[in-house]
């Protein structure tokens, strides 16, 4: 916290609010070694850390699975709910609606995401609700010892059975017909990206989700599945660096690339700016983004970036005509009406 | 001829979606309005138009509020149940029956009053002759019945305030069966309404509409909910109210809406608000309860304040889906899977409709356990006499919530499941606090928040529960006693009952068999409710389903000593509870176990 006492100068580097990383960590992860997922867990240490963001005002949310339990392995200052499986969106939309001022940060998994949970997570796109929606998205169940998901590509094949012939859910293409106002893919191996990507999604008003490829090492991570370590680095198509520009970053300090960009302005001032590698993909246009997805699919590759993009939608809150103060700080008085109140309804209702 | 006054059963045979019922509501608050005991069910088909709707008013002295034995006066506007509701009638009662309907009177033993309904409907519009159709059966029945034509445009004035033409349209309607009688029949039924003095003002209101109050005075943060018969108005009820009572001076409302996607997000939702540090609820009815034990677990467990309201309809599965029953007793009591056990709240009059919509809230934040206010169709949708609500008697109990740092700091050890009181209540800090972060969670945790499988983590947390919701007992709602001296006979009965125990008593008193009176309000059981069968030779428990859920709590609770004391008489048809059926059950009931 700011107030903290002076700390020894210069052994420990600070983020903008004079913390540690130390304060973003979180305890010991007990998921198998190499899982992507940790890779997520570290990039989220390292993206709230970077934002400056005070660590006690964000809200860890999950479901059930693997993915779900990691909220125990990041931003130990922070409350959390690993919740219900698949229900973890309706429990962050309950928690905003009376608490809107903290920063909900959701993980979940293809099995909560895709599957159980798929009806919670499209009306809490429908509603634009305020948080950042992570899919830790690896093709197969982990903690029940690797079955199927409903994000398995067709073809690909599981270290045990036969090869997924069932039509996987994209998605990223279902939230770009849900009209959800922040898509994108990433790869738990691509550090950088992914980082970038979840900050902007943190300065980010409404559903951002970030659907990443985190190879389960235990199950799928063998060279006949299309969710392995290898290959996807062999196969990820990138559709644009991406780097983040906080908005607490001094101009002049920021380097101008060569070659064209683009620069997105988030709802906190901060900016994504998308450095073009190929054909120029345009955010703001979700056909474009939903071309990009269904050609990788055609040849068996995965996109990654900022996919899709909107700020004109107003996020949930502005939608339930709610007080500006979270309705938590509201005090009792106000929540209760007065005697004189009812007194005055008694006598309307006796005519 | 002799006349029966203020003593007898109209039964109003309509199809839904005529508008018929806000004709009902006229008739209904105009025996109201001169002071005569009255009360209304509407009994309604799951569908919005065309099918067979009875509505059916009880107008009794004694203050009876159940459907009678037999319908005095019958209106027949449907033709659809013609038959059927001619051929159910006893000799003598009184038929007022739609002559344009193309449907005959086969009956020559009832006092038949054919009236033109639809012709005398189409002289005022014929446009909309089908609906004013409703309001002239009042009319015939006001001028047979000799109701008041003060006390008729005053109903008129309140069912449509201040819509001078539809005041003005009805008043027309009314004249015109009242004419119609008054020109065609001479009266030939002994059946009159006197006007009775008005000793305290009263007003009708139903159960849902009250507890929607209850909520708004209980300080609810955060409504969310799925549509569902018969809860619907509870919910709409909430919404209603907020511009009205819930708002900052710019129209900001202190209370979010959020209609869910299903039950299971509304509940979710609730959760979400409890787990904040907001008061959050939900209303809904059986299915929905079904749909949402996952979660009521893991309130439960992870000890997260929540409100569910339950308005009982027909079950199981769709069920009667607008009749009336009380069949979830055990299904909040012991909601979800695992050992668990739950608070649950249940009003039998409009008046505690209110109060336990805003004690539900306290409770909750005080107990950290999800709280069930548990209504029914026949409380929650028909309309009921009410003095006024009470306001509450003390201010909002926000229970063992740590939000300032110097409190917390003073804690020795602070747990978020650490027992501190030995009232097996925890305390609690809110997310954002940064005080005592911990990750909620449905798994096995310690006194900290922490995951574990240990023995003896697992048993201190269920063991402490148990304690907690054990030392709620006697903290929630007291029994309702009226007790006779003989101490012969108990009755143990809850919820909607009450509007029928006064007859059922009655029916009993007549036969020389004087009962004493126990209402439950509340689960836990109340241990005032043990002393009550331990005074009583025999107790009855009563209620309306067919497997005697309150009993089966009663029977696993008690000392085995009074087990045996202890009877069930639980019957349920789908119909509002009728006296004699009940009396009856309980008379052959007491045979059975004296023999």
């Amino acid at each position: 916290m700011s107030d903290a006492p002076a700390r020894p100068a210069r052994t420990v580097k600070l983020n903008v609010i004079n913390e540690p990383k130390d304060s973003y960590t979180g305890g010991k992860s007990s998921l198998c070694p190499g899982c992507g997922h940790d890779q997520i867990s570290n990039v989220i240490i390292a993206a709230a850390w970077e934002n400056g963001i005070e660590p006690h005002r964000i809200a860890k949310m999950s479901g059930i699975g693997c993915s779900s339990k990691t909220p125990a392995y990041y931003l130990g200052q922070s409350h959390g709910f690993n919740t219900v499986h698949g229900r973890m969106p309706s429990v962050t939309t309950g928690a905003y609606a009376v608490n809107k001022d903290l920063l909900y940060l959701g993980v979940s998994g293809d099995g909560d995401s895709a599957s159980i949970g798929i009806g919670q997570l499209i009306h809490a796109i429908r509603r634009n609700m305020d948080m950042v929606y992570i899919v830790e998205n690896n093709g197969v169940y982990g903690l029940t010892k690797g079955q199927y998901s409903a994000t398995a590509d067709v073809g690909s094949k599981k270290k045990k059975g036969k090869p997924n012939t069932t039509q996987p859910i994209d998605l990223c293409a279902l939230a770009i017909n849900l009209g959800c106002t922040f898509v994108a893919r990433s790869f738990s191996g691509s550090k950088k990206q992914l980082t970038s990507l979840l900050k902007a999604a943190m300065s980010h008003k409404g559903f951002a989700l970030i659907d990443v490829i985190s190879p389960c090492v235990t199950f799928n991570n063998n060279d006949e599945s299309m969710r392995s370590y290898g290959y996807v680095k062999e196969n990820e198509i990138t559709l644009h660096m991406a780097d983040y520009i906080p908005h607490f970053n001094p101009v002049e300090e920021i380097e101008v690339p060569e070659g064209h960009f683009r620069d997105i302005e988030l709802h906190d001032g901060s900016t994504i700016r998308l450095e073009t590698i190929s054909d120029e993909h345009d955010p703001g246009n979700a056909v474009a983004a939903l071309t990009a997805l269904h050609e990788a699919e055609s040849t068996q590759k995965h996109v990654t970036g900022l996919l899709y993009f909107d700020n004109s939608k107003p996020a949930l809150a502005e939608d339930l005509g709610i007080v500006d103060t979270p309705l938590i700080d509201v005090p009792n008085e106000e929540l209760r009406p007065t005697k004189a109140i009812l007194d005055e309804l008694n006598a309307a209702l006796l005519g | 001829m002799d006349t029966i006054a203020n003593d007898y059963t109209i039964n109003i045979a309509t199809a839904n979606g005529t508008g018929s019922q806000s004709a009902n509501l006229i008739l209904l608050q105009s025996l109201f309005e001169m002071g005569v005991p009255v009360s209304g069910k509407n009994l309604f088909p799951s569908n919005i138009s065309g099918l067979p709707t009875w509505y059916i008013i009880r107008v009794s002295d004694h203050g009876y509020q159940a459907p009678g034995d037999r319908t005095h006066i019958q209106i027949l506007v449907n033709p659809a149940t013609w038959d059927e509701d001619l051929a159910a009638l006893e000799p003598g009662t009184v038929v007022i029956w739609n002559e344009n309907s193309k449907m005959e009177m086969t009956r020559d033993d009832v006092v038949s009053y054919p009236v033109p309904m639809m012709s005398l409907a189409r002289k005022i519009n014929p446009k909309i002759a089908k609906l004013v159709t409703n309001i002239i059966y009042v009319g015939v029945l006001a001028e047979m019945l000799g109701i008041e034509q003060g006390a008729l445009e005053d109903a008129v004035a309140k069912q449509f305030k201040g819509k001078a033409s539809a005041i003005e349209l009805n008043i027309t309607a009314l004249g015109l069966g009242r004419e119609y009688f008054k020109d065609n029949f001479t009266k030939e039924d002994p059946y009159v309404v006197e006007a009775r003095e008005i000793k305290t003002p009263k007003f009708f209101i139903d159960g849902n509409e009250a507890a929607a109050l209850g909520c708004i005075f209980g300080g609810v943060q955060m409504l969310a909910w799925y549509p569902i018969t018969p809860s619907s108005s509870l919910a709409e009820g909430i919404i209603n109210y907020i511009p009205q009572l819930r708002v900052d001076d710019e129209g900001n409302a202190t209370c979010a809406v959020i209609q869910a996607e299903d039950e299971l997000a509304a509940a979710g939702m609730v959760l979400g608000a409890g787990w904040a540090g907001g008061r959050g609820m939900t209303a809904t009815s059986g299915p929905g309860i079904s749909l949402m034990q996952e979660f009521i677990g893991l309130a439960y467990f992870a000890e997260i304040p929540s409100v569910f309201w339950d308005v009982n309809r027909v079950g199981p599965s769709t069920g009667l889906p607008t009749r009336t029953q009380q069949s979830d007793i055990t299904l909040l009591y012991e909601g979800s899977h695992g050992d668990t056990q739950h608070i649950v709240l249940i009003p039998g009059t409009v008046e505690e409709c209110f109060e336990f919509g805003w004690r539900a809230f306290d409770y909750t934040e005080r107990f950290l356990t999800p709280v069930f206010g548990l209504s029914d169709l026949d409380l929650g949708m028909n309309r009921w006499a009410c003095e006024g609500f009470t306001y509450p008697d003390q201010a909002m109990d926000r229970g063992k919530v740590v939000r300032d740092r110097d409190i917390f700091e003073a804690f020795e050890e602070f747990g978020r499941y650490l027992d501190v009181d030995g009232d097996g209540v925890p305390y609690r800090t809110l997310p954002g606090s940064g005080m005592d972060p911990i990750l909620y969670r449905g798994t096995g945790h310690n006194p900290k928040g922490a995951y574990s499988e240990k023995p003896e983590d697992y048993l201190y947390l269920m063991n402490r529960l148990k304690t907690k919701i054990d030392g709620a007992r006697d903290l929630l709602p007291a029994p309702i006693i009226r007790e006779e001296s003989e101490c012969e006979v108990g009755i143990i009965y809850l919820g909607s009952m009450e509007n029928t125990i006064q007859e059922i008593d009655d029916v009993l008193e007549a036969t020389g068999l004087k009962v004493s009176q126990c209402r439950v309000r509340a689960l836990p059981l109340h241990s005032g409710i043990e002393d009550f069968i331990r005074r009583h030779e025999r107790t009855i428990v009563l209620e309306i389903n067919r497997d005697g859920q309150l009993y089966g709590i009663l029977r696993k609770e008690l000392p085995n000593d009074l087990v045996t004391k202890v009877h069930s008489v639980a019957y349920s048809d789908g119909m509002p509870p009728r006296a004699s059926i009940y009396a009856d059950q309980i008379l052959s009931t007491l045979k059975e176990a004296n023999q």
